[in-house]
């Protein structure tokens, strides 16, 4: 907002790209906030056009983040808070992979090549997902400076490199450096093997969102995205299910053929160049290289496209009029309106679709994982899942106000007391029971039966939906005391509100960990094997969440403006 | 409390954003049944003021009464009687227009056959009834003010608050907008909007405040503030119009055909 405007207020003046005689070097442009006020400054032959280099993309990057930060503390702390552990994770990162050198040689290789492949397909794949790590310039609102695509790309990738994850990033990379390579010569050509892998990283990174860009600003493409959410969350688990499956036998022979397929994709050429040297890793190199200038390329073409195709997101379609079994069975009043309301959002935003796709893939992952792992005894496998499941669905509700967003003052100006805001909270409560109470029993079923007894179920059940309650109060807790902006549209180049990232992080957390501990006098005997506890799981869950509506329904009416800014941050 | 004459009224309402101040020491008065025109040059303060007014954003100082009532020491009472149409309007996306009349009216506690028949009323009027199934996301600007509009007034209030209605509607909706607020006003009720259009303020309002800086600066009947001159005329007056040969002079180059 503030921060945008601040930065894309820097005047353009300049030849038309693509107008050779004209211009200088690069179609020059003067696009800088320093040059502007100072009389005679023009796009006259005469007077000397400033290039615009990436340098400027990057002051301009590092001017949003801090506009995004200014004035207001939850942001900066929420900031501070990513700093810190993109800080520790680049130092640990580092270190692991510095302490490589203490393995043998073969199968230090062979780890740096699964690790680099990890960061590869990790900078490709969570910009799309988790929005927020990666909020680069919007090349769309550059699209009028007079730009060519080339300086673009180049801009666009100095400010992708220019942020807390990238370096952390590279930091880690250059641990590989230190872990595998040997020698002056060699340090010297690692290093230029560590650049060319990050900048690949980069490019594959932005290749992927800018093609993408156009299909995730339809609706369809984002319920596209949102199933296929589904699918990286199972690739996710896949190393997890190998180790599961591999363990057993012979780790250091499974690290060898994973690292051996992967041997020549560009991080097992890059791994290899750096430990091995001599003139085959100078063709490995050179062999990267390509492909990060063919990357690169794609990328700009992509850049082209994007920056002239029309938003496409205004398919207008009539939706049925019809009132849901809920509404029916409710009295009428605020309580049926938030949660048939709440039910609507949950089929028709795509973000309402992506919680619960996820949910239930990442239970029906760890329910199937766990149950080909051995161990744990048969009636804790049948209760875990489920009561994960409950936890997982338990924290969509960490923040509920969320997707309501900037919407939600049409709620405020109802809402004069306390209890009302209670209602309103119970509402939503309502709606998330409606969809997960027969979702978990399905959930115990299901792992009850892949545990080995169908009669597991039952206490499964009754403590998952226990679970969900704990999970709900702690969730309304969070939700009124530290509320966050969910991102509006699922598009690749706007991420969550920048530097909100960390306050979202800490909401999950919290709700996590408090749900975890208040879920413990319930669960824990049940896992243990004391099942008739589980009869008492529904009126504590019930209780919980009642006992968490209430504390509050009372915050959030004192401090509902606060929640409204909180929750429409950027958009 | 039945003899205040004034529907609004704030005294020294105050508001800043970090060091900048957005609204210093305002005290804005609109008497009871008026066509209130708050109007003001882009940052003058209109929209944090209508916000703190309408209890969606906490001032640091002053206060704000509503029909004699203090906003936010009364909430439950002052929001029973106000209508709103906040600047950028977010309204529920996801729900159709129709869906969106008939969440507010349930929200607030009207009998559900009483909500649908005042929702029907008020497409029909506001022109709506073809798109009514329609998500509000796929709504046009227009569209979207009117619904607003409608969902604002879906439960009667006495005073209503918009913030630009009219920005960015076609004629014929405005045209629309105006006919339906000329009509509740007719009523006895008061409509408060904030505008920078002064034509419009002029046609439709008896009523102006002028807002400058985060402050008002005039603040009257139409006529006492334009004492005679066009509504523009008083208002470029009033908040200092800046312009001028200095303007004009650091703009040499453009429009040159070469330097």
């Amino acid at each position: 907002m503030a921060g945008s405007d601040l930065g894309m207020s820097a005047t353009g003046t300049g030849h038309g790209a693509g107008n050779p005689v004209a211009g200088g070097a690069g179609g020059a442009a003067a696009l800088g906030e320093g040059t502007g006020g100072q009389g005679g400054h023009g796009a006259s032959e005469g007077s000397a056009a400033v290039r615009v280099g990436p340098w400027l993309f990057v002051r301009l990057k590092l001017r949003l983040i801090a506009g995004n930060l200014r004035g207001n503390g939850m942001r900066l702390a929420g900031f501070i808070f990513t700093v810190i552990a993109a800080v520790a994770v680049a130092f640990f990162g580092f270190l692991v992979l510095a302490m490589l050198r203490l393995a043998p040689q073969d199968v230090a290789t062979d780890v740096a090549t699964v690790l680099l492949t990890a960061f590869l397909v990790g900078w490709a794949v969570v910009p799309l997902l988790a929005f927020g790590l990666d909020d680069t310039l919007d090349p769309s609102r550059l699209s009028l400076f007079p730009l060519r695509a080339g300086q673009l790309a180049a801009g666009m990738f100095a400010a992708s490199v220019t942020g807390v994850w990238p370096i952390a990033t590279l930091i880690i990379m250059f641990g590989a450096l230190a872990g595998l390579t040997s020698g002056v010569g060699g340090a010297i050509l690692g290093v230029v093997a560590v650049l060319l892998f990050f900048a690949l990283c980069i490019v594959t990174s932005r290749l992927v969102t800018t093609a993408l860009s156009g299909v995730l600003r339809t609706r369809r493409g984002r319920d596209v995205l949102a199933i296929s959410v589904l699918f990286f969350v199972v690739v996710a688990q896949l190393p997890n299910l190998l180790l599961n499956g591999g363990l057993a036998n012979h780790p250091e022979a499974l690290l060898h053929e994973v690292a051996s397929v992967l041997r020549w994709t560009p991080s097992g050429m890059v791994a290899h160049a750096i430990t091995g040297g001599g003139p085959t890793a100078l063709a490995e190199l050179a062999l990267v290289a390509v492909l990060v200038g063919v990357v690169g390329w794609l990328w700009i073409v992509a850049l082209r496209r994007a920056l002239v195709t029309p938003d496409a997101s205004t398919e207008a379609a009539s939706v049925r009029n019809s009132r849901g079994l809920l509404a029916r069975v409710l009295p009428d009043g605020p309580l049926a309106a938030v949660a048939g309301k709440e039910l609507k959002y949950a089929r028709r935003d795509p973000r309402g679709r992506v919680g619960w796709f996820a949910s239930i893939a990442v239970t029906g992952l760890m329910a199937f994982s766990l149950s080909r792992g051995d161990g744990a005894a048969g009636l804790a496998l049948a209760v875990g899942p489920a009561c994960l499941g409950a936890m997982m669905i338990g924290l969509q509700s960490a923040n509920s106000f969320g997707i309501d967003g900037r919407s939600l003052w049409m709620n405020s100006m109802v809402y004069g007391t306390g209890r009302a805001w209670r209602i309103d909270l119970a509402g939503r409560h309502l709606a998330v029971a409606t969809i997960a109470t027969p979702l978990l029993a399905l959930l115990a079923v299901v792992a009850a039966f892949l545990a080995g007894d169908l009669l597991w179920a039952v206490p499964a059940a009754l403590s998952a939906w226990g679970v969900l309650g704990v999970g709900l109060g702690v969730g309304a807790l969070t939700s009124v005391l530290v509320p966050y902006t969910v991102p509006e549209r699922l598009n690749a180049f706007t991420g969550a509100a920048p530097g909100q990232g960390g306050v979202a992080f800490a909401a999950s957390m919290g709700a996590m960990i408090g749900g975890g501990l208040l879920s413990l006098p319930i669960a824990l005997p049940v896992l243990l094997g004391v099942t008739w506890v589980s009869v008492l799981a529904v009126p504590y869950g019930l209780l919980v969440s009642w006992g968490g509506r209430r504390l509050a329904g009372d915050r959030g009416f004192r401090r509902y403006p606060e929640i409204l800014a909180a929750i429409s941050q950027g958009s | 409390m039945t003899d205040i004459a004034e529907a609004v009224r704030t005294e020294r309402l105050l508001k800043s954003f970090g060091h900048q101040v957005a609204v210093g020491g305002v005290d804005l008065v609109v008497p009871r049944g008026s066509f209130a025109g708050l109007v003001g040059p882009n940052g003058a303060g209109k929209t944090t003021t209508l916000s703190m007014v309408t209890g969606l954003l906490r001032p640091d100082g002053g206060v704000v009464h509503i029909d004699g009532l203090d906003v936010w020491r009364d909430p439950a009472q002052v929001k029973a009687r106000i209508g709103v149409l906040p600047e950028g309007l977010r309204l529920f996306e996801r729900l159709s227009g129709r869906e969106l009349l008939s969440y507010n009216g349930q929200l607030r506690g009207i009998p559900r056959a009483e909500v649908q028949q005042r929702a029907e009323g008020l497409l029909r009027v506001m022109d709506l009834t073809e798109s009514a199934d329609k998500l509000v996301v796929d709504y046009s600007t227009g569209m979207r003010k009117k619904i607003g509009l409608a969902a604002a007034l879906l439960h009667n209030p006495r005073v209503l608050f918009l913030d630009e209605p009219f920005e960015g509607v076609d004629p014929v909706s405005a045209n629309t907008l105006v006919e339906v607020l000329r009509r509740y006003t007719a009523s006895g009720s008061t409509v408060v909007f904030s505008s920078h259009v002064m034509e419009l303020v002029e046609r439709l309002c008896d009523w102006v405040s002028v807002m400058n800086r985060g402050q008002i600066v005039a603040q009257g009947p139409l006529d006492g503030v334009r004492a005679g001159r066009s509504l523009n005329e008083a208002f470029l007056a009033l908040v200092g119009a800046r312009d001028g040969g200095e303007g004009k002079e650091g703009l040499s180059w453009l429009g040159a055909t070469s330097a």
